[in-house]
């Protein structure tokens, strides 16, 4: 009850907040970082906070968007991504969920085209794709739900399958991915970090709650399709990597390989108690993508000291002790135990393959320290790969605590 | 006694580092070159523990308990220092640190106007204590120390004038080439011959003791069961185990085919190839065979060791023979007394093999030969340095006139020449009438094939040592005489020589074995034949030293049959084979890594970044495409 009392507030206030953007964008800005702080800390929990920051630091780095021609409504909108993302981890009812889905994505479609010009011809080819995405997604969840009531092995597997290729188109998922490099290098580096960090979050983590809910026994066929595909993207995603010099494009390479690795996740959703270690392990690899990209959009567009950009390059290496070594490590450990070796196996050579392109990434990026507020956004980002210094038990123990 | 091996084997060590240090300083003080006599020092501290430990630790005859002391090491895998006291260490470690603090002693005059003496002093007396160590290890692997001391050491100072600047210290004619090679070798090329030879031969060594390792579960050669250990990896087994082992002392003692390194080591200070022919280095090979045989005691053991004990016998009867010859058409002072070394070491070797058939007599016979060679071959040696320190000359020069100027030179030669040759009934007559009684035995096994070599050997080597007086001292062509000083030289080596007849006091007085044998067999008819053979050759070639007419058969010899081909030629060529191998290799891996591996990765890469046209139509055609696979997939799959 309270939760909906606060959410409703919520968007009270942040419907405000986008109105008196026309009078006074800053205004809106004060009006929506404070709904992104009572909103998360209505819900403290390490899981939301963290969630939180990847918002704030989206925010922030909207500040630095000189002409915007949303101003004001764009802060808005990553908070109400937020409160749709962190309500995700509150429900379980089949339409919330879907509608958190299209409410969690919708706002991307118009932060994809602000920027220093109105980028139309880079919404259209986002939007197609996303509406492509949305649909398959939708009705596989609705199919899947259906499933659970009335058993039928050929509508479990038609369902699962589009809700994965929704999945795929939605996020970026090789053989679907061909618009993440188009669009991540024609569109303003801000907009894009937020696409690429927040709205990944809610496709993943109501797939994981609706395939975890619909769950039947029947399944290893089709999480072997599943993990042929994530395979297939983490290979596309590093090897077109490593060709291409423009960072942004780079990033979107980088992007698909990222979701294959979260994707392979999928693959072990019937491990039993290792399921936990799965998507805790998919959860903090979106994690380390969201700050990493943040970290290196912002620093294309300013520049960084070449300590943070190695950091961000370390981390999504996997170089322990940084975060994107531990969640390589929850995913691989998972796969490990639910008979997907080979999977790991394609994981950790895939780890291997992108190493010369994040170096790469590192040398181009850290062109030197500026003190403005791109720059702080990057030092938060890459700061933040540090959290797990201390190895993330906590990761594992709040997945656990979570209704999936 | 920890305090009394501390003595023993760290106060040369210690004593040698003043020199070293003060000499390596920026601005040398003038009183550096004086701290060699503080190095000398450790030396004789180091002769007093060993005398010390001969008298005192335990009984002193063949048959008597061997006697362990032992410092904890690695006692979790069973690897301690252990330090054994028996016959033949007791006596090899007094040895070894007399004729050290002799050569020392002559070393003080030798070197004294030497540019590097920090160096010299310093490898000395660590070549000194390795020696010590490895003669007083049970252990194997703390023996490795020693000998891997040894190795270093010898090296050090092989090269000693490494700037290869005096013609002084060179070995061969100068400018001298046969085919496309140089017959003339350098310190510098001396010291790598040196080296790389014992490498050879220790590698296989180090797998070797490493196998004891594991099959036998401890490395003190006094408490592994030889006998089990046959029975456990069989005859084949330790067959290949043993020779493998032997490498090491084959190369380190110069058996054939490894012997050039020991000619070209000539290229040294002449203290040094005194010491390094005596007590020390060819020594321990020969040692750690006649060790090892003491506790495998061969005669007690199965057919696999009958191989090795073989093999070992006549590898060490051809060496001698080898190493005869070509003393024999020398005319370099110090190369002719190299090879005669080399033959002297395959006559302990061989002696000590055929303890297989024998018994322990045949090992003891080795080792008094051994004592009575270091004592003799030293004193030759330090004779030979005063020879060319006087003469300026390395080659074998000087008449009557020469003889009178250095008349304790002249005695100690005529004395040790007659010593060591055979002749009855000087010193090496009765341990050389006990190893012609040891090859006389081996008659059912082999006939009297081991018995001819060593009589033919020992024909050979007498007249190569009494072509050794006769050049230098009788016969030789004219020279001038620089004159030195020399006092200290001639009593160093005056020493030296009588401990000669100290021995044949002992050998003829003494009813303990092995001495009451030596006794019996020097009276034997056959013998005393042999004997006088051996006195006709020295007479012979005391009179014709050098014969005109067979001078090419002796330029084939002194050339050592052109054994060095194998060496500078052979050898060369098959590691420039196995690098172009490993070149070819090491492109491969180069063309694979940095060419055909990312050139793989960059036509993929490329290909999938074909796709990115930036049309939105080819896209969604994938896109439909993709969703209608994954339907039919699906479908498939559900069915």
């Amino acid at each position: 009850m309270a939760d909906q009392v606060i959410f409703l507030i919520s968007l009270v206030t942040l419907a405000i907040a986008a109105a008196f953007s026309y009078w006074s964008a800053r205004i809106s800005m004060i009006l929506s970082l404070a709904v992104l702080i009572v909103a998360s800390l209505s819900y403290f929990k390490m899981l939301p906070t963290l969630i939180f920051l990847v918002a704030f630091l989206n925010v922030l780095s909207l500040l630095a968007l000189k002409s915007s021609q949303l101003k004001g409504i764009d802060y808005a909108l990553v908070s109400f991504m937020l409160i749709a993302t962190l309500l995700i981890f509150y429900t379980s009812d089949p339409a919330m969920l879907l509608a958190l889905f299209v409410a969690a994505s919708a706002p991307t479609y118009i932060l994809i085209m602000i920027g220093e010009r109105m980028n139309i011809d880079i919404g259209v080819k986002y939007i197609t794709f996303m509406i492509f995405g949305t649909v398959l997604f939708i009705l596989g969840a609705a199919l899947l739900y259906y499933n659970f009531e009335h058993r039928s092995s050929l509508i479990y597997s038609l369902a699962m399958l589009s809700l994965i290729t929704g999945l795929a188109i939605e996020v970026g998922i090789a053989p679907a991915h061909e618009w993440v490099p188009d669009v991540f290098s024609t569109a303003d580096p801000v907009p894009v970090s937020i696409i690429a960090s927040l709205a990944k979050f809610v496709p993943f983590l109501v797939a994981y709650k609706v395939i975890s809910a619909t769950a039947v026994s029947e399944t290893q066929q089709l999480l072997f399709l599943i993990a042929i595909i994530a395979a297939l993207s983490m290979f596309v995603g590093n090897i077109g990597a490593l060709t291409t010099k423009d960072p942004a494009r780079t990033l979107g390479y980088s992007t698909v390989a990222n979701m294959g690795y979260v994707l392979a996740t999928f693959a072990a959703i019937n491990a039993g108690e290792y399921v936990y270690f799965a998507i805790a392990g998919g959860i903090l690899q979106l994690f380390v993508n969201a700050f990493g990209k943040i970290g290196f959009f912002n620093s294309i567009k300013e520049g960084t000291s070449s300590t943070c950009s190695w950091l961000l390059s370390a981390s999504f290496i996997g170089i322990p002790p940084l975060m994107g070594f531990w969640s390589k490590f929850l995913i691989i450990y998972s796969l490990v135990f639910s008979n997907y070796l080979w999977l790991a196996i394609l994981l950790v050579l895939n780890s291997a393959i992108s190493v010369p392109y994040y170096v790469r990434l590192a040398r181009i990026t850290g062109k030197g320290w500026k003190p403005n507020i791109t720059n702080y956004v990057v030092l938060v980002a890459s700061l933040l790969m540090l959290i797990t210094l201390i190895p993330p038990t906590w990761i594992v123990e709040s997945v656990m605590q979570l209704r999936w | 006694m920890i305090e009394v091996l501390a003595i023993l084997f760290l106060s040369p060590i210690i004593t040698s580092l003043p020199i070293a240090l003060a000499w390596g300083l920026e601005k040398r003080p003038p009183w550096a070159d004086k701290l060699a006599y503080l190095s000398v020092f450790g030396l004789f501290l180091s002769l007093v523990a060993a005398i010390y430990i001969l008298l005192n630790v335990g009984e002193l005859t063949a048959e008597s308990e061997p006697v362990k002391y032992v410092i904890p090491w690695l006692p979790a895998v069973n690897i301690n220092f252990v330090f054994i006291f028996d016959y033949l260490s007791k006596i090899m470690g007094t040895l070894t640190a007399f004729i050290a603090f002799l050569i020392g002693i002559y070393g003080l005059e030798y070197m004294k106007h030497d540019y590097r003496l920090g160096w010299y002093w310093f490898f000395f007396n660590l070549f000194t204590a390795s020696m010590l160590l490895t003669v007083y290890s049970d252990n194997m692997l703390m023996l490795l120390i020693g000998w891997e001391g040894l190795g270093i050491a010898s090296w050090g100072l092989i090269g000693h004038w490494f700037r290869d600047d005096d013609h002084l210290s060179y070995v061969g004619i100068i400018d001298r080439k046969v085919w496309k090679l140089n017959m003339f070798w350098s310190p510098s090329s001396g010291a790598w011959r040196a080296i790389s030879t014992i490498r050879i031969g220790d590698i296989p060594m180090f797998f070797a003791v490493g196998a004891f390792m594991v099959l036998a579960g401890t490395l003190n050669i006094s408490e592994i069961d030889w006998v089990a250990l046959e029975h456990k990896i069989g005859f084949t087994g330790i067959a290949i185990l043993m020779i493998a082992f032997m490498m090491g002392p084959f190369t380190k003692s110069a058996q054939l085919p490894f012997s050039e390194w020991l000619m070209t080591a000539m290229t040294g200070p002449t203290t040094v190839s005194a010491l390094l022919h005596s007590a020390t280095m060819v020594a321990a090979g020969t040692y750690l065979f006649m060790r090892l045989s003491w506790y495998i005691e061969p005669w007690h053991a199965g057919e696999g060791y009958e191989v090795i004990y073989a093999v070992v016998l006549f590898l060490g009867l051809a060496s001698a023979f080898y190493g005869a010859l070509v003393a024999a058409g020398c005319l370099e002072r110090k190369v002719l007394l190299a090879a005669s070394t080399m033959s002297s070491l395959g006559l302990m070797f061989a002696s000590t093999a055929a303890s297989y058939w024998v018994g322990k007599i045949a090992i003891l016979v080795g080792f008094w030969y051994l004592v009575t060679h270091a004592f003799a071959k030293a004193t030759l040696f330090l004779v030979a340095g005063h020879l060319i320190h006087e003469t300026h000359d390395r080659f074998c020069c000087g008449n009557l006139e020469l003889a009178k100027k250095l008349k304790i030179a002249f005695i100690a030669t005529i004395v040790a020449t007659l010593c060591l040759s055979g002749i009855p009934p000087l010193t090496a007559y009765w341990v050389k009438s006990a190893m012609d009684g040891v090859m006389h035995s081996l008659d059912e096994h082999f006939g009297i094939f081991p018995l001819i070599l060593l009589v033919l050997t020992s024909a050979v080597y007498s007249a190569f040592l009494a072509k050794f007086l006769a050049l230098n001292f009788l016969k030789g062509r004219e020279v001038e005489v620089h004159a030195h000083g020399g006092r200290v030289m001639s009593f160093a080596y005056a020493l030296m020589v009588s401990m000669l007849l100290v021995l044949l006091y002992f050998y003829t007085t003494t009813h303990e074995e092995p001495f009451a044998e030596f006794l019996h067999e020097g009276f034997m008819v056959s013998s005393f034949a042999v004997g006088l053979l051996v006195l006709v050759t020295y007479l012979f070639a005391l009179r014709n030293p050098s014969i005109k007419a067979l001078s090419r058969i002796g330029m084939f010899l002194s050339d050592r049959m052109y054994l060095p081909f194998l060496n500078d030629y052979i050898v060369p060529k098959i590691g420039w084979i196995m690098a172009t191998i490993v070149d070819c290799g090491n492109r491969l891996i180069d063309y694979i890594c940095h060419s055909a591996f990312p050139k793989f990765f960059e036509i993929i890469s490329y290909s999938l970044r074909m796709i990115q046209d930036g049309r939105i139509e080819r896209y969604l055609k994938i896109v439909i495409g993709f969703i209608l696979v994954v339907l039919v997939a699906s479908t498939t799959v559900g069915w």
